[in-house]
């Protein structure tokens, strides 16, 4: 047993933290470390400067163009672009969609879809959720009939994140009512801009367009499109989630965060106000736990012993803590999280005219403008990815049977 | 970073786990709470086994292992609810090799090493609650060596110990001494506690002593800072068996012609004690892996990690007596044994506000990189 990193893996963290420090836009970890609104640009150059290096299907076998490192490095990297401000990196491509054409595509799928999601060129989105297909996934009801060299697919998507700016999204779609719900499911990958999409904005309860509705009216797709086989797309997106996932905890980013919240608990005067460091306090031993769970399991993932199937917990805490520190972070502002600025969460505000004469309207504050708008955002971090309560379920069941 | 043990560690938990087993049935444990709360034949079969000699170096008599070693010794003492005090030893030894004169480890570690001696922290005083620099002992100079007046409190199995390691002011500066029960001016009044164990009252009148560590606070610092790392190994395993008891329980009772284990509201609490016996254990290893760090850091690791710990194991004892219903509740069924010795650690060397109130002092600016 041991806490330290080896040799090698010191190496390889300052390596990452060199190359990162000289590759991250200054203007995009900016925005970051202050929670201002990210573009699509900011997002997509992150991704593009990372598609370069070969670094952003960074779980990716070598074998497929991925740099084959292993659980450890893998998380030293995320790790080090997260304390550097870098943009999260969108999972539809790399780590959703890869994965299931490199496990069960055709090599012509693999040849045609690959690059661009190596690249960062192609943007993917999910089509999972369903209005009527929430935690109860396998109910899902877009219907996919075979007509020839085509399908043709009909049925509505929601929740779908960035779809706005989706050129492809991966569907779960029926192909079947018979039998058990799970074995009627196909995976389907769809361009976007097929004749029959329509991508509608969900505007969100912080005001941010973050996730669409995808309407799907008889739209055509050829059936090479198909991933597999017919109606056994269920398993394949279960071999997603069967591989154990330490960056559900989303750890990283939550060591990033406590620092924000204790620089913003020191501007706002109430770092030193005894009730409310106890709950800094608190956070910074809920995450470094929440980092120990997750280096048992890498560790385990390393050598292979001692297996540890904790990846429900590992969602539910790392969920539980962003919700935390975004709370935190809006009480520590206090009434003053209170004004909804819009221009204020984007970069280079500067204040308002009104905002100079900070006496008479002290709204100066820039940090102050995002908070209470990320409180309410992260509430969706224990609904989303299966919801706290069917975490709980499946982690129940590993106990109770 | 690395989580494995080693084959050695494997062994030795296999040992203490066959030997708890076997050797210390709950009617054990209650014979020996009932007697008293302590069993001298049940801790020379512990020191049999080389427990008692854990971490005393192998030139004085130990084995010279270290704090994963002893973590995983006191996991599997937790599971079993032994109630004799192994961390006791394993800490004084521990403080004696470290602080301690050539002559004076002469003297004491191989005896406590080897179980024939048992030698105990009295530290805690009426006023100082967890407070380790509280200290109104005091000790004076006399020839031939220190004489020291005080009362110390929840002296583990402190009537029936053979030596005490006692803070004491030398003037206004504390100092780490060792006292003999049976010199003069010591007089004990002994007790149960409510986990079934034993402790005592030590009053020391003129009382003779032999100096350990004039920098006393560092040495009891250093002390109950194993002491911390002993408790959440010890509060670990007895979580996991009353979770695991819980868990058989949820699976057997029936209510409304099913068993209780099918509903959701129980599951769900099931699920939630996992996550937090889950958290203990990342925290007890955490508390290991930093028992050989400078201080500051260990330090603040040992309070994060009890912190997390106390939480824990309130939450799993609480929740343990809640999910058996009405049996919890009774002293006849073992979990609410379990309940109580976990209600005891979560109180020993610190409880989860004393150490809540450590983490949020002694928190820095950066969160850094923690492992």
């Amino acid at each position: 047993m041991d806490l330290t990193f080896t040799p090698e893996e010191q190496q390889f963290r300052e390596h990452i933290r060199g190359w990162v420090g000289a590759n991250l836009p200054k203007d995009i970890s900016q925005k970051v470390h202050n929670a201002l609104h990210l573009s699509r640009e900011d997002i997509q150059t992150w991704a593009k400067i990372l598609g370069k290096k070969g670094s952003l299907g960074y779980g990716w076998p070598t074998e497929f163009g991925g740099p084959g490192w292993n659980a450890v490095q893998r998380h030293l990297f995320e790790e080090e672009c997260a304390l550097a401000g870098a943009p999260r990196l969108l999972p539809f491509g790399p780590v959703m969609v890869a994965p299931v054409i490199m496990a069960f595509g055709t090599a012509e799928q693999q040849r045609r879809f690959l690059p661009g999601i190596a690249s960062g060129e192609v943007w993917w989105s999910q089509g999972y959720s369903e209005p009527d297909s929430g935690s109860d996934l396998a109910s899902l009801k877009t219907r996919a009939i075979r007509n020839g060299a085509s399908y043709r697919v009909t049925g509505q998507k929601t929740w779908t994140t960035l779809g706005q700016y989706g050129d492809w999204i991966f569907c779960l779609v029926r192909t079947s009512t018979e039998g058990k719900p799970q074995t009627g499911i196909s995976f389907l990958l769809i361009d976007m801009k097929s004749p029959g999409v329509t991508v509608r904005p969900i505007i969100m309860l912080d005001g941010g367009h973050e996730v669409n509705e995808v309407f799907f009216d008889d739209v055509e797709v050829p059936a090479e499109n198909l991933i597999g086989e017919e109606n056994k797309g269920w398993t394949y997106a279960k071999h997603l989630l069967s591989h154990e996932r330490t960056n559900i905890a989303d750890v990283n980013r939550a060591k990033r965060e406590l620092e924000r919240l204790k620089r913003i608990a020191k501007l706002e005067g109430v770092y030193d106000d005894l009730r409310f460091r106890d709950e800094i306090a608190k956070l910074e031993v809920d995450v470094i736990a929440l980092e120990m769970m997750v280096l048992r399991v890498l560790s385990a993932q390393k050598t292979g012993k001692n297996a540890l199937n904790i990846a429900g917990l590992l969602k539910i805490r790392g969920s539980e803590i962003q919700q935390r520190y975004t709370e935190l972070m809006m009480l520590a502002a206090g009434p003053f999280a209170l004004p909804l600025i819009r221009e204020a969460m984007e970069a280079g505000w500067q204040g308002d005219q009104v905002a100079k004469d900070a006496a008479a309207f002290p709204l100066g504050a820039t940090h102050c403008a995002p908070l209470a708008s990320q409180y309410f955002n992260n509430r969706k971090t224990t609904i989303y990815g299966g919801s706290n309560e069917v975490q709980r379920n499946i982690v129940a069941q590993t106990l109770l049977g | 970073m690395d989580f494995d043990f080693s084959d050695e560690q494997e062994q030795l938990r296999e040992a203490v786990h066959k030997w708890v087993g076997k050797a210390y049935t709950f009617e054990r444990r209650r014979a020996a709470s009932i007697a008293g709360g302590f069993d001298a034949a049940a801790w020379k079969e512990m020191a049999d086994l080389g427990l008692t000699g854990l971490l005393a170096p192998e030139s004085l008599g130990g084995m010279g292992l270290g704090p994963v070693e002893a973590m995983v010794t006191i996991e599997e003492l937790g599971r079993g609810l032994v109630m004799e005090p192994l961390a006791q030893s394993l800490v004084t030894c521990a403080v004696v090799s470290a602080y301690g004169s050539p002559q004076i480890q002469n003297d004491w570690v191989p005896k406590i090493a080897d179980g024939t001696a048992i030698v105990v922290l009295a530290y805690q005083e009426r006023a100082a609650r967890y407070h380790l620099d509280h200290c109104d002992s005091k000790a004076v100079q006399v020839p031939g060596g220190y004489v020291i007046n005080g009362v110390k409190s929840l002296v583990t199995v402190g009537d029936l110990a053979d030596a005490y390691l006692v803070s004491a002011r030398v003037n206004s500066v504390m100092g780490l001494f060792l006292v003999e029960r049976l010199s003069s001016g010591v007089t004990t009044r002994g007790y149960g506690t409510q986990d079934g164990a034993r402790a005592a009252e030590v009053s020391l009148k003129n009382a003779p002593a032999t100096l350990i560590c004039a920098n006393g606070l560092q040495a009891l610092e250093h002390a109950v800072d194993i002491g911390i790392a002993c408790t959440c190994a010890e509060a670990v395993g007895a979580m996991e068996r009353t979770l695991e008891m819980t868990i058989e329980y949820l699976k057997t009772r029936k209510q409304f012609g099913a068993p209780i284990g099918n509903f959701q509201a129980l599951r769900h609490r099931a699920a939630d004690m996992k996550m937090q016996l889950e958290l203990a254990r990342s925290m007890s290893y955490y508390a290991a892996l930093k028992l050989n760090a400078p201080r500051p850091e260990r330090r603040a690791a040992m309070a994060r990690a009890k912190y997390q710990l106390g939480v824990s194991m309130r939450f799993v004892g609480q929740q343990a007596v809640q999910l058996h219903g009405g049996i919890g509740v009774t002293d006849d069924y073992i979990v609410s044994h379990y309940f109580k010795r976990l209600t005891q650690l979560e109180m020993t060397f610190g409880d989860s506000l004393h150490h809540l109130a450590e983490v949020s002092a002694q928190m820095q600016d950066s969160a850094g990189v923690f492992a």
